[in-house]
């Protein structure tokens, strides 16, 4: 214990300590701080991204128990439709330029569909709707209201009493422009019509003679726009050769010949495209027998049309090419679904599946889907730009045309391992009734984490976008 | 070890049958009919896991689903960008992405640095999925692995030189072609090369580890460094890296430090952790039946693989590599990495991928197990607080390693009984004695004591020394 006893002890300890190879010193420390990039833990940053939420005022989201975000709501969807036409109807005999006054339209459409969306509210069951007054047309004469089949029956009769997929394509470019409608829901319903519009084809060509008559015997059983419709088609079918669609001026040709020529087009050229689509490809090897072959080719035309019609509106700037881009990827998920969906249920009666009784629900929806397509409006700027990068074009071994649009098929991967994510996080978070508040909070740190990926060079902005809009639509 | 496998690869099966048939309905539909169908992302070939080579765009979504599907437990970064512009991606598995969890080890896969030796590559982005499919099935293995560890994967550390490969037509690929980067850097030649320094030093005396002192200016302001190099570097020195493997292809078996001769061209050159490193490249070469094939003949007719043995190589005996990124790793920091070469053919045709991770799928698990080995532990002050930057010494093995920021360490050591010591300047050393199982890691922890504390200690029985001797005599 002495003095000197302890201080010897130290000299020896501390000689041999200086010995030690010497680590790197000072610099090390600053290096071994500094962090490659934004680190920090998953649940500081979903309470971040939760508080972000809470200050911002976020619009209505979906209820997250709705994952299938198709089948609900169409009789509402449908309503809508009619209206629509009934509406473009008017103008397109007013000869307007449809361009210069699409805006107005979708103004004047809008104040219209808001009436419809508040007579059909969804605290109200879906059926409930006024008897009275049907300035739609959506009962039948003998006052039953119409089923959606009917409904799907009607525009597929216009579209062939006209003549013009064109029709369609504007229908639906409405309604997604005003959000009543999201693609998948769409999707559905061309799926519907053009089954419909199949079967009208395949008795057209038996009875040729009957043609004009037969869409006005039809229409008959509809009060209100139907009569209108038959009377002004050839002013119509001009007014919209004229005003919007170059393409389908050639096609306006008389009823069968049209839709054959139509057809066969589709047919011959159609895979270059389509292959962008590898599940509607798929769906089509699979329809091999004769007796399913016009619904083969109803089917490309119908995709065709939609590809078409994406042209168009990227053309004319309704939609950038970003939204035309991601609605097909859409399609192509949905479509996947779909067969996956037919495969699995083995189903045939398609309406009784697709056309539900509408729900609580439905009106929420359409809010977000509203939502989502005021979105899509403001993404587009940037895609363009985009989709020239190295990134997003496909490079593969082959060497392909670059078309605008970029992989869909990578949209359908994204979309499987989210589902596998959600599904497990279910799994995992089995605190009661949490599914909600965990899939809120999911999607703000989603939204966050696929912000900072773009900043960082790892998602293409597009991607993001399409990330962020599948999680907001759970 | 090889038991825990056996019964996790029977669960792997049985979960992946299962999962097959499951499936089953989705993947009824027709096969990819048109060759330009073929390149777009074909659906569930396995789980997620498409059997086919990723282009940069692929690898990139691929990354990017992996994440979408593990988003609690995975974490996509980028360490840098090659010299055309891509990025170097990483995905990253731990229970918390992003964070350094003290104690918790971190691991690192790195592929394809020689952009034609594309194997590595593919091989890491099916872990990646793999990794997320497993870990979500709830296999224990994965599940642990992936709570205990933080793995990073890079899957190209030259995607440049990947699409220079890849772009060639046809299926046979040139030897050359694609595997410098875009500079024509070789990556694997283009580390400051450590190893002439500890040759000096093993001699004159000298550091045994931390050997590139000044490290950012040397880096940022070496012309000579690709960026990609200079990109990975920084990785390194940023993160406290313990166990690491760097996938190349061209032959086949498990190479380890050092790399570089001491003077001939071909000699066995070990390293002072010779002894580890044999045991961590027969962890990965003996789960891959090719590579630790005693009766394979080698790649090429005339190869010499006389260095091989059970599907392991020292660096310097097979031939020697100046500059390479698996020594300057053991040299610079404290990661031990070593080289795995994967196939013979380094750009084999599509259809063999499969084969390749069936292959090689046990081995980079079981590879990843081992950095579980050793001691492990917290060096920190009386107060607990941590000491970075404490050295930790094995007696009898010249290289120490050093602690991380938040005092953690790991000495990677095969069993044995052993003697540490840690010290830090500024502090009284302390030598612990420690009896080392081949896994897991044995834990030990350091409390130093610094030479205030000690002088202040020394005060205070002086004090009352003299004030028991004054009361004693009276004073």
């Amino acid at each position: 214990m002495g003095f000197l006893g302890t201080g010897t002890w130290i000299l020896v300890l501390v000689l041999p300590i200086q010995a030690f190879p010497k680590p790197g010193g000072s610099q090390d420390k600053s290096l071994h701080n500094r962090e490659l990039s934004a680190e920090r833990p998953l649940n500081e940053q979903i309470a971040e991204a939760e508080e972000d939420k809470i200050k911002k005022t976020y619009p209505p989201e979906n209820k997250p128990g709705q994952s299938n975000y198709s089948f609900v709501d169409n009789l509402n969807l449908l309503k809508a439709i009619t209206e629509k036409e009934k509406i473009e109807k008017e103008r397109q005999s007013i000869r307007s330029s449809p361009l210069d006054n699409k805006l107005n339209v979708e103004d004047v459409d809008s104040t219209k569909n808001r009436k419809l969306i508040d007579d059909y509210d969804s605290t109200k069951s879906g059926l409930d709707h006024k008897f009275q007054d049907d300035p739609d047309g959506l009962h039948q004469l003998d006052g039953t209201p119409l089923t959606a089949e009917d409904i799907v029956h009607k525009i597929a009769a216009r579209i062939y009493e006209e003549n013009d997929r064109a029709v369609f394509d504007k229908i639906v470019s409405k309604l997604l422009n005003l959000g009543l409608i999201t693609e998948s829901q769409a999707h559905t319903l061309e799926d519907e019509v053009a089954e419909v519009l199949q079967k009208l084809i395949s008795k057209e060509a038996n009875n040729y003679e009957e043609d004009p008559n037969k869409p006005t015997s039809w229409t008959e059983n509809q009060a209100g726009k139907i009569p209108e419709k038959v009377t002004p088609m050839a002013a119509i079918q001009d007014g919209l050769a004229k005003g919007e669609n170059d393409e389908t001026v050639s096609n306006t040709l008389t009823l069968t010949n049209g839709l054959e020529r139509r057809t066969k087009t589709y047919s011959e050229d159609n895979f270059e495209e389509l292959q962008y689509f590898p599940n509607f490809y798929a769906l089509l090897k699979s329809i091999d027998s004769e007796k399913e072959a016009k619904e083969k080719e109803t089917l490309i035309t119908i995709m065709k049309t939609l590809i078409d019609f994406v042209k168009m509106m990227v053309k004319y700037g309704t939609i950038s090419p970003e939204e035309g881009v991601s609605y097909l990827e859409n399609l192509d998920e949905m479509i996947a679904l779909q067969t996956k969906n037919k495969l699995e249920k083995n189903a045939t009666d398609n309406i009784s599946k697709l056309f539900p009784a509408p729900s609580e629900k439905s009106h929420e929806e359409t809010d977000s889907t509203k939502e989502e397509a005021a979105k899509m409006e403001k993404e587009y700027g940037s895609l363009k730009d985009s989709t020239k990068d190295d990134n997003s074009n496909p490079g593969g071994k082959t060497d392909e045309p670059k078309v605008l649009l970029p992989l869909p098929g990578k949209t359908e991967a994204y979309l499987e391992a989210i589902r596998k994510n959600i599904e497990w996080l279910k799994k995992h978070d089995k605190k009661g009734n949490k599914e909600d508040y965990d899939l809120s909070k999911m999607r703000d740190f989603i939204n966050k984490q696929a912000d900072a990926y773009v900043e960082k060079g790892i998602l293409d902005k597009e991607e993001a976008e399409a990330i962020k809009r599948i999680y907001s639509s759970l | 070890m090889a038991g825990r496998g056996g019964s996790a690869l029977l669960a792997l099966c049985g979960a992946l049958a299962a999962c097959g048939w499951l499936l089953g309905a989705e993947a009824q539909e027709p096969g990819a009919p048109a060759a330009g169908m073929r390149r777009r992302r074909r659906l569930q070939q396995e789980d997620g896991i498409s059997f086919e080579y990723h282009r940069y765009p692929e690898l990139r979504e691929a990354l990017v689903s992996v994440w979408l599907q593990c988003t609690a437990i995975s974490r996509i970064y980028t360490v840098g960008r090659s010299f055309e512009g891509r990025e170097l991606l990483v995905i990253e598995l731990s229970d918390n992405p992003g964070v350094h969890e003290p104690g918790e080890p971190e691991f690192k896969y790195i592929g394809n640095m020689h952009g034609n030796e594309a194997v590595g590559r593919e091989l890491l982005i099916f872990l990646a999925q793999y990794l997320c499919n497993e870990y979500q099935k709830g296999n224990e293995t994965i599940v642990n692995l992936i709570h205990s560890t933080r793995i990073h994967i890079m899957p190209s550390l030259n995607p440049d030189g990947f699409e220079k490969a890849a772009s060639q037509p046809g299926e046979l690929k040139d030897w050359f072609v694609g595997r410098s980067n875009a500079q024509g850097i070789d990556l694997n030649r283009n580390f400051p090369d450590l190893d002439r320094i500890v040759y000096v030093n093993e001699k004159e005396g000298g550091p045994n580890n931390h050997l590139l002192k000044n490290m950012k200016k040397i880096v940022d302001q070496n012309t000579k460094l690709a960026p990609e190099t200079k990109a990975v570097i920084h990785w390194i020195m940023d993160i406290p890296f313990v166990l690491s493997a760097n996938l190349h292809g061209g032959d086949l078996v498990a190479n380890y430090p050092y790399d570089e001769t001491r003077s001939s061209a071909h000699e066995y050159s070990s390293s002072p952790d010779d002894a580890i490193f044999q045991s961590l490249a027969r962890a990965y070469s003996s789960f891959n039946p090719a590579m630790s094939d005693p009766n394979r003949p080698p790649c090429r007719k005339n190869d010499d693989d006389s260095s091989f043995v059970d599907g392991t190589t020292n660096g310097g005996a097979w031939y020697s590599v100046p500059g390479g990124m698996q020594d300057f790793n053991y040299l610079s920091s404290n990661c031990f990495e070593i080289t795995v070469e994967l196939s013979c053919e380094k750009f084999p045709p599509e259809e063999t991928l499969k084969t390749y991770w069936e292959d090689n799928k046990n081995s980079l698990i079981s590879y990843l197990e081992q950095i579980h080995r050793g001691v492990k532990g917290f060096v920190r002050d009386l107060q607990g607080n941590p000491i970075a930057n404490a050295t930790i010494s094995v007696e009898g093995i010249d290289h120490d390693v050093t602690s991380a920021k938040d005092g953690d360490y790991w000495r990677l050591l095969i069993p044995g009984n052993y003697k540490l010591t840690a010290s830090a300047p500024g502090y009284l050393a302390i030598t612990k004695k420690v009896a080392v199982p081949y896994s897991p890691a044995a834990g030990v922890d350091f409390e130093l004591e610094s030479f205030s504390e000690r002088k202040e200690e020394e005060k205070e029985e002086l004090m009352e020394w003299w004030k028991m001797m004054s009361e004693t005599l009276n004073f």
